[in-house]
């Protein structure tokens, strides 16, 4: 996952608010390619109200490293917040 | 494929020249990469760590190569069928540590060929960016002064590239977040961290 830029523009169509997020922490314990396997991932699943109202689900699956970066930027984002 | 010749075993004792365990374990990980033979910075290391002539470091790590090359090829896993490769007079220590590190290596590549695989096969979407800007809202059409705080926050979402072939399809959602859903979603956030630390230290 890339680093946050805070210099590109994220493209303004349309505001959607973030209405849930739910979350899951699974451990992958076997696949068709690799028979054992002790993978954990975090499953996220947000929930999107465009303006009109319709609802849209947006799944994303994270490994741990990759989790753990997005938490650190919701941070940082959190305390750009508090400052401003 | 031929097991290892005397000679190798013979080679493989130079590591004895070792200060440390952690000594022979770096120069193993070393030789485990595939750029490891031929590599002339790798024969130096070998030389001056065991002060070995280059052509003994050079045998060493021919040895080395050839070793896990034939656990490889032999799909070992267990720690007695690798010992089982030395012959009986091999220095007992020597041939444990071998074993260890060998099964080690065997450890990570297996962990990182489950990664690979597991990411490219039947997995949810992943996240490929996320970009973000925090905006003071100062004033609305109700509103005259405010100075209120609200994040602009776009993901860059890639859908499972096993569905797509080779195109797949990247679709990017935009939301606009207050400091409370934030902060609703920072615990969210911090209630997995606690997990994650509770799963891990089981």
């Amino acid at each position: 996952m890339e680093r946050a830029s805070e210099s590109s523009e994220p493209v303004l169509d349309a505001k959607s608010q973030l209405i849930d997020f739910q979350w899951k922490l699974g451990m992958a314990v076997s696949s068709d390619s690799c028979r054992s396997l002790k993978y954990p991932y975090v499953a996220v699943m947000l929930k999107v109200a465009d303006q009109s109202g319709q609802i849209k689900n947006k799944f994303i699956e994270m490994t741990i490293p990759q989790f753990q970066n997005f938490y650190r930027q919701f941070k940082e984002i959190a305390a750009v917040m508090e400052t401003v | 494929m031929a097991a290892l010749a005397a000679e190798h075993f013979a080679a493989l004792q130079s590591l004895l020249k070792a200060s440390s365990k952690d000594v022979v374990r770096q120069l193993c990980q070393e030789s485990f990469s595939r750029s490891a033979l031929g590599s002339e910075s790798l024969l130096d290391i070998t030389c001056s760590s065991l002060s070995v002539t280059q052509e003994e470091a050079e045998q060493l790590l021919q040895a080395l190569h050839r070793l896990t090359r034939l656990v490889t090829f032999r799909d070992l896993s267990s720690a007695e069928a690798i010992l089982a490769l030395f012959p009986e007079n091999f220095h007992q220590n020597l041939k444990n540590l071998l074993t260890k590190i060998i099964l080690e290596h065997i450890a990570i590549c297996h962990r990182v060929k489950a990664c690979k695989t597991l990411l490219s096969t039947v997995s949810l979407p992943r996240l490929v960016d996320l970009d973000w800007r925090v905006d003071i809202k100062t004033s609305s059409d109700s509103i005259s002064r405010m100075a209120v705080p609200t994040c602009l926050l776009q993901m860059k979402i890639q859908e499972d590239p096993s569905l797509c072939g080779d195109k797949p399809s990247v679709s990017a959602v935009t939301v606009e977040l207050s400091k409370e859903t934030l902060d609703t979603m920072l615990d969210g956030l911090g209630r997995i961290r606690d997990q994650l630390s509770a799963v891990a230290s089981k």
